[in-house]
């Protein structure tokens, strides 16, 4: 039995819809790669205690230049990069929208944005899509009023992110889950190998980017990297609650109300352990009216373990729904409901790649300059803005990979800092930037000239110092 | 003393400013040498000494001062005393040039020994009236972060400045407790001396000839004639020194003393028990002029009371600024010991107070913020934003390495709150 593929196929659905290439030519009935049905595929089976996958063929799905695997902050900032410098980009999301934990984890806060002297520091396509967003109704708030941190809304976010992969000509496949790195005789990368509703399939691809968040592809395809955990959260967005008190006496970080540094009325020495009541509010202001989003810390766990994934999944859903009873019981807050648990957990780290250059959390600390600086981090807490070296983004082994977004090589400290939505646009389009000039000079990611690099990164308006 | 005489008295007054102004000033590589200016001071380093129960090492140097002092009549005064040179000049250009003040009553030698007396019950009272201390506390004029503390500084001098301008020299010769101090111990040495020596046969011969002319027994006639003269005197040093040691018990017992007793009074590291350190902190400034991060400051009296007016208190109100972990210059620069002298390990051991979180003003508590800039600020690991599963929140927990630094206080993001705050610590 053939496949064939008709209208109605991936991306196919109407006038609206630009065509992929791949899908456009089987689509215009040229040759189509026999691909079996899956029932007809041989399955895996029970040898002995061991269950065996026999050795198949994988079906190419599609051939490309540039390969971007996730199309969270970090994975749409390389695509849309990469595709602006003329070369061939394909997207592979593993959601059903585009976003990554911007949207689907509801992480709606856009921050480290600044440097200590309330300068913003990082510019290029974040702040492109920061633009895109303000002129889009309940799109943000909150922007150029350092150091409060702008604050998106994940709908709109994800409907900007569409439009624009649509208008981009990227070929994307969402629902599309990134499993495996093809590596050829070198070791080196060729592509990777995805699980779909479409079975498994092959994209073959002259750079691969690695947005996954976990580094997935890297790991595959044998480079080395550091596995770290921490603490799993899911965030969650409450509805009918009055904007945050800021009343005096109260947290904020509205830089006009000055540090008193004593409590104000009724307020004294904390006790230890004391018990959260939330003082009657919860979370923080969203660009919607009265909903606001809050965030969840959550224990630590192994964010490649599905195990703790599943049970974090289920019990911060409980969790959340039991803080909400709690909210509701403040005189005012009778009414507030959740609205949503975020679609993804909150998972902040797990794999870090030893890359060529490890950014070390005394360097960032001291200020260190690199002459391979592809963007700026904000300051964060003790950390002064700091700069990301190109070589973070390479790994130090695997040929054809570069990594973007929160699984780069940087020490945890430093991680934790690089893991925040504009600090991976910032990677991301760096590495969409050298993919697609190692595209044009026919090069490795790790021989590209990094000059180069820097100067098209200045052109696209992206803040180097 | 020959060496002295054939210089000018001016010249030699002049460079012991210029000597002072060199210590105090942090131009020297020295951290310590601001404490050995005022432990010159004798009247410092006997106070402190007694009240501590212990001698320092810039004793030694009193000593001296003690030595000659008793032997040539003010010669600190005359020749050695910065806010004394300092005076002089300003009563030249003063308004009052007459000597009014001679009929004033020796108060500088009543304050010494009431302050004398209140070290020996561990508070000495007036301490704060050394000429020395006076003359260094401007010098923290640019660690000063606030007027109110720029006033507090400057304060001890420009009052005497000020006076000395309007009244004339009534400090130097009358009041101030150091010449006074010089005075008892040159009418001590005389009294002393001539005992010893040439008077005794004299004095005895004294006796004899008032025994002739009284009829009265010998040993009768002399009590009579060594308690009529200074009766007066010894009387009122006799309620003075009483006085000390009363106040002294007062301040150290009464809450009356610290009318206020704050949840966030701080004293820099190494700070005596606080019944004892308002007392024995001469308000000299010179841990405010150490400090680097300027988190030291002198109370108004809004922390400690009125007893503790003027005395250092930490705040961490300046953002990004906290007791660092590669400093220990405060512990050095105290004369008196009211701050005791600290290696940086135990610097860095030494209990400022405690840092308490306030959940309901915490960014990460109340889910409004991805926030731990207080965990990753701590730099003794004493903070750790911690999950709690009942609550399903989470929160800074603080652990008993805390020794209240500030680090997680100052970087705490919150206004004008801040959710981690530094408090006294309570006892257990």
């Amino acid at each position: 039995m053939r496949r064939s593929v008709a209208a109605g196929g991936l991306f196919a659905a109407g006038s609206l819809m630009p065509v992929s290439p791949a899908l456009g030519n089987q689509a215009g009935g040229q040759s189509t790669p026999e691909i079996p049905e899956r029932e007809t595929r041989p399955p895996a089976s029970v040898v002995g205690e061991k269950v065996v996958q026999p050795r198949r063929e994988v079906p190419v799905l599609h051939k490309t230049s540039v390969l971007v695997v996730g199309g969270g902050p970090a994975g749409t900032a390389a695509a849309f990069t990469a595709k602006r410098m003329g070369v061939d980009v394909t997207l592979v999301e593993r959601y059903g929208y585009l976003g990554g934990l911007a949207t689907g984890g509801l992480v709606l806060g856009i921050f480290p944005l600044y440097d200590r002297s309330n300068k913003q520091v990082i510019y290029g396509i974040g702040e492109e899509l920061m633009k895109k967003l303000d002129v889009v109704k309940y799109g943000i708030i909150d922007r150029n009023k350092p150091p409060v941190y702008p604050t998106i809304d994940a709908e709109a976010f994800k409907y900007v992110l569409a439009s624009m992969v649509l208008d981009s000509g990227i070929t994307a496949y969402l629902d599309c889950w990134g499993v495996d790195a093809i590596v050829d005789g070198k070791g080196a990368v060729r592509g990777a190998v995805f699980e779909s509703k479409s079975g498994r399939q092959a994209i073959l691809a002259d750079i691969v980017i690695d947005c996954s968040g976990d580094g997935d592809i890297y790991a595959a395809a044998g480079a080395a990297y550091e596995k770290v955990k921490t603490n799993i959260g899911l965030i969650s967005r409450i509805g009918n609650i009055d904007e945050v008190d800021m009343a005096p006496g109260r947290g904020s970080e509205d830089p006009n109300k000055p540090s008193i540094g004593r409590p104000g009325e009724g307020e004294g020495r904390p006790s230890k352990g004391r018990v959260n009541d939330f003082g009657g509010h919860a979370g923080n202001s969203t660009p919607a009216p009265h909903v606001n989003w809050l965030n969840m810390r959550g224990p630590v766990g192994d964010a490649l373990d599905i195990a703790d994934l599943t049970e974090l999944e289920l019990k911060h859903r409980i969790g959340t729904w039991g803080n909400v009873e709690k909210l509701r019981q403040k005189a005012g807050n009778e009414q507030v409901y959740l609205t949503e648990t975020a679609p993804q957990l909150g998972v902040r780290l797990s794999r870090l790649l030893d890359g060529v250059k490890k950014l070390k959390v005394d360097e960032i600390r001291n200020g260190a300059k690199f002459s391979d600086v592809i963007g700026y981090s904000g300051a964060y807490a003790n950390a002064p803005a700091f700069q990301i070296p190109y070589g973070s983004l390479v790994p130090a082994k695997v040929e054809n990979v570069l990594a973007a977004g929160r699984c780069i090589s940087a020490e945890f400290e430093v991680a934790d800092i690089t893991r925040l939505i504009p600090v991976c646009w910032v990677t991301g389009q760096a590495a969409g930037v050298a993919a697609a000039l190692c595209i044009q000079d026919k090069c490795k990611p790790r021989h590209v000239n990094v000059a180069k690099v820097q100067d098209l990164l200045h052109q696209q308006g992206a803040y180097l110092g | 003393m020959t060496l002295l005489s054939r210089v000018p008295r001016r010249l030699i007054q002049l460079a012991c400013f210029v000597g002072a102004v060199v210590l105090v000033w942090p131009w020297l590589p020295w951290t310590a040498a601001p404490r050995f200016f005022q432990q010159v001071s004798p009247f410092v380093a006997l106070s402190s000494s007694i009240a501590k129960r212990s001698i320092g090492v810039g004793a030694v140097l009193a000593l001296v001062v003690i030595v000659v002092s008793s032997f040539k009549k003010r010669w600190f005064c005359l020749y050695l005393c910065p806010t004394g040179f300092l005076l002089e000049n300003t009563s030249r250009i003063g308004l009052r040039k007459t000597r009014w003040w001679g009929k004033l009553p020796p108060v500088g030698r009543y304050v010494a020994i009431l302050t004398l007396a209140g070290a020996v019950a561990g508070y000495p009272v007036l301490l704060w009236m050394d000429p020395l201390c006076i003359f260094s506390s401007p010098f923290a004029l640019n660690k000063a972060t606030s007027a109110m503390s720029v006033f507090l500084v400057c304060l001890g001098l420009g009052v005497l400045v000020g006076a000395t301008f309007v009244f004339g020299m009534a400090w130097c010769v009358r009041i101030c407790p150091l010449s006074g101090l010089q005075d008892m111990l040159f009418a001590m040495r005389k009294a002393l001396w001539s005992r010893s020596t040439a008077s005794a046969p004299s004095r005895k011969f004294a006796d004899a000839k008032l025994v002739k002319i009284s009829g009265a027994s010998a040993p009768e006639v002399r009590s009579i004639a060594s308690m009529r003269k200074p009766s007066g005197i010894a009387r009122r040093a006799f309620f003075a020194g009483a006085g000390g040691a009363l106040l002294a018990l007062w301040a150290r017992r009464s809450g009356a003393a610290r009318y206020r007793k704050s949840d966030t009074l701080l004293r820099p590291p190494g700070a005596v028990p606080e019944d004892r350190f308002a007392g024995l902190c001469i308000r000299c400034n010179n841990c405010v002029h150490a400090c680097p991060t300027k988190i030291i400051r002198p109370d108004t009296g809004h922390e400690a009371g009125l007893a503790g007016f003027g005395a250092p208190v930490i705040s961490y109100a300046r953002d990004y600024k906290y007791c660092l972990e590669t400093c220990n210059d405060c512990t050095q620069v105290c004369p008196t010991g009211a701050l005791t002298p600290l290696a940086l390990e135990e610097k860095n051991k030494y209990i400022i107070g405690e840092a308490l979180a306030d959940n309901n003003v915490c960014l990460t508590a109340l889910g409004q913020k991805e926030c731990d800039a207080c965990e990753v600020a701590c730099p003794y690991d004493a903070v750790k934003i911690t999950w709690d599963e009942a609550q399903y929140i989470a929160y800074p927990v603080v652990n008993d390495k805390c020794i209240g630094c500030g680090a997680c206080e100052v970087v705490c993001p919150t206004n004008p709150v801040k959710a981690i705050r530094v408090w006294t610590l309570k006892p257990a």
